[in-house]
């Protein structure tokens, strides 16, 4: 199986073969021979070259969240298109989506449809856990729309504001 | 004491359980519709439901737990820190209900509680303080007057306030309205009172705490000091005892110092004083906890001495069983607050279930920690999952201890402060003890340009367990979760014996 993998900002190519705790992987097309022994539960033990490595793998939004020796990777895993190692992803264009972190409730709103923001600029402050998050535009803009209202409670993943 | 209530969840809960269940006194806890699961409310003798998940409705009502306390038979109430462990209402009414409060009397929370009459106290008993207003400020045209007399940069922080609610730095005049009404709204909702002060910003302060206990007999010492410099958001992240910054000469009058005030306020019971230190190491007096602080660990792993422990005894009228000259530092010990929050976007809060949890252990390691495994972290309270404390013989084989249990612990299903701390601990700023309190800020961004990073591992991991995933999807077997992106709902339609 050959993917894309994208952690830390760089695109690898890596292609992995083999089954039944033993796998070689080709990553950037160096060869890792990887003893693999799964569990318990979402945890794994890998031994590359004799080095024992303990970690800790979740299913995260589009590929896994790794735990590696106290460091955590988000790899983003995609069918390969076959464009070469280490290519930076392209920074996203179009409306810039502000969505909640984490629930919580809409203290204050900052800027209303249509207003011109700075990036970085305060766009909307959410209370959660106590304390008051003051949520930052993603990028200069137009306030394009405004999705909720001061004293609303909201989930998670919410869409809060639209900047174009 | 025979019996007692802990008016607390988390990590404080458990904490005073254990010790209770040490010293053979029942416990008693309490939990809101949200805690009914939690592990503070399995470790307890007795559990009694006080309400809904918002605090206002449970932990802060009053009410609900002298009626708990009421109905269990419990004759102590621990209030362990934050929800009202600070509030003298709440200490007085255990006293009036005939309970003992474990911490000082009604009338000392109340005047070490507004910050502005701590402040009057404390110049009295010699302590200097940072300059600023000694009344709370009501209205914004006292606040710019004031402002306009210290100067920039300046502390807004709430008269009733803690726990870094209701603070904010503020650089410039044209952000002191709009600081001043963020910081209002906070503390009237955290202390229900939004009256705020003003001190003038120290430029890359030292905060450095002294830790003191007092009996009811006029005993008071104090048990040396806590490097709290590493904060982020105003609140602390990693505590460390003895402070790097500290010269015998200094900490033992910063000792002697806070041992006046206890005296001066007639303090029982254990406190903490906290300073800021300038770039001259002068230190000014900033406000006084009137409870156990959430750092207590470190103390108790360089004295020795049970300070959870030692509340009870004086609670139950015992003399203080040391005296000053008893008292020592031995080695160094540090802790990192483990926070269901995600360093990579400035510490938001990450709420969720622990999926899967591996706790350190071993030689000199303690972990404080308020969940299992399965374990929800609610969105309704302190993000504070862990407290993990390291001892070692000195500072460099602390740190050393500190990094290797950091590497050990893993948690999974919710994002932590742990990677935060992986980067920390091998910075040459916090090696060499260079701690300010912006440390934090110079630390921020993205972990990526690590080129210790040992990514090539969390590649191959998550390769192979993708492959291992397409098979057994391929075969009919189950996925672990539903599918969540495209190539892997792409997977499933693959055939066996795809050629991989």
């Amino acid at each position: 199986m050959i993917l894309d993998a994208t952690v830390d900002g760089q695109r690898h190519r890596v292609e992995v073969v083999g089954g039944r705790g033993r796998y070689t992987v080709t990553l950037d097309g160096r060869a890792l021979d990887v003893d693999w022994q799964p569990g318990p539960g979402p945890f794994a033990s890998l031994v590359v070259g004799g080095r024992s490595h303990d970690i800790g793998l979740e299913p995260w939004s589009g590929g896994y969240r790794v735990l590696v020796a106290g460091h955590e990777f988000d790899v983003e895993l995609s069918e390969t298109t076959g464009a070469g190692p280490e290519n930076p992803r392209p920074a996203p264009a179009g409306p810039a989506r502000l969505t909640a972190p984490m629930p919580g409730r809409i203290v204050r709103l900052l800027a209303e449809p249509g207003q011109e923001v700075q990036a970085g600029q305060g766009l909307v402050v959410m209370e959660a856990m106590k304390m008051e998050n003051e949520l930052r535009s993603p990028r200069a803009g137009r306030v394009a729309e405004v999705h909720v209202r001061e004293r609303q409670t909201i989930e998670t993943g919410a869409l809060l504001v639209v900047v174009e | 004491m025979k019996k007692i209530l802990v008016a607390n969840r988390g990590e404080i809960a458990v904490r005073v359980i254990r010790a209770c269940r040490e010293m053979g006194i029942a416990s008693v806890a309490v939990f809101s519709e949200a805690d009914r699961a939690s592990r503070h409310v399995r470790l307890a003798d007795e559990a009694w439901p006080i309400g809904p998940a918002p605090a206002a409705e449970s932990y802060l009502r009053i009410d609900r737990l002298i009626e708990a306390a009421r109905r269990s038979g419990a004759d102590g109430v621990h209030p362990g820190y934050g929800f009202l462990a600070e509030n003298a209402g709440f200490a007085r009414a255990c006293e009036e209900e005939g309970l003992v409060f474990i911490g000082p009397r009604s009338e000392t929370i109340a005047l070490m509680g507004e910050k502005t009459s701590a402040r009057r106290l404390a110049v009295e008993a010699g302590l200097s303080v940072v300059p600023g207003t000694l009344e709370p400020l009501e209205g914004d045209t006292a606040i710019q007057a004031e402002a306009a007399r210290l100067g920039f940069p300046l502390m807004l922080k709430a008269a009733a306030g803690g726990g870094g609610k209701g603070l904010r730095l503020v650089d410039r005049a044209a952000d002191l309205a709009s600081a001043a009404q963020r910081a209002r709204s906070e503390a009237l909702s955290a202390f229900g009172d939004g009256r705020v002060y003003l001190e003038k910003a120290l430029v890359r302060p030292r905060h450095v705490e002294i830790q003191v206990v007092a009996d009811h007999h006029g005993h008071a010492v104090h048990l040396f000091e806590r490097e709290c410099s590493i904060q982020r958001r105003h609140q602390k992240v990693v505590e460390e005892s003895p402070s790097p910054l500290l010269t015998p000469e200094l900490r033992a009058r910063m000792g002697e110092l806070a041992v006046a005030l206890v005296r001066r306020a007639g303090y029982v019971n254990a406190g903490t004083l906290e300073f800021l230190l300038d770039d001259t190491r002068r230190p000014y007096f900033l406000e006084m906890n009137t409870r156990l602080q959430v750092e207590h660990p470190v103390t108790e792993l360089v004295t020795g001495v049970d300070l959870v422990k030692t509340q009870i005894r004086i609670a139950r009228g015992e003399r203080l069983p040391f005296v000053q000259g008893d008292l020592a530092q031995r080695g160094h010990a540090i802790e990192c607050r483990v926070y269901a929050e995600d360093p990579e976007t400035g510490f938001l809060p990450s709420p969720g279930r622990i999926v899967a949890l591996r706790v350190p252990g071993g030689p000199g390691v303690r972990d404080d920690s308020g969940v299992e495994e399965g374990d929800d972290v609610p969105s309704h309270y302190d993000p504070l999952v862990s407290k993990l404390v390291a001892w070692g013989e000195d500072r460099p084989a602390a740190i050393a201890r500190m990094r290797r249990a950091v590497r050990e612990y893993k948690v999974l299903g919710i994002k932590t402060t742990l990677p935060f701390f992986e980067r920390l601990l091998r910075h040459p700023d916090f090696v060499a003890g260079e701690l300010d309190t912006g440390l934090v800020a110079r630390l921020e961004g993205p972990a990526s340009g690590d080129r210790e990073r040992p990514w090539p591992v969390a590649v191959a991991a998550a390769a192979i367990r993708a492959l291992e995933q397409r098979r057994s999807a391929a075969q009919g077997g189950g996925l672990e979760r539903p599918a969540r992106s495209a190539w892997r709902r792409a997977a499933r339609a693959e055939l066996i014996g795809d050629r991989d």
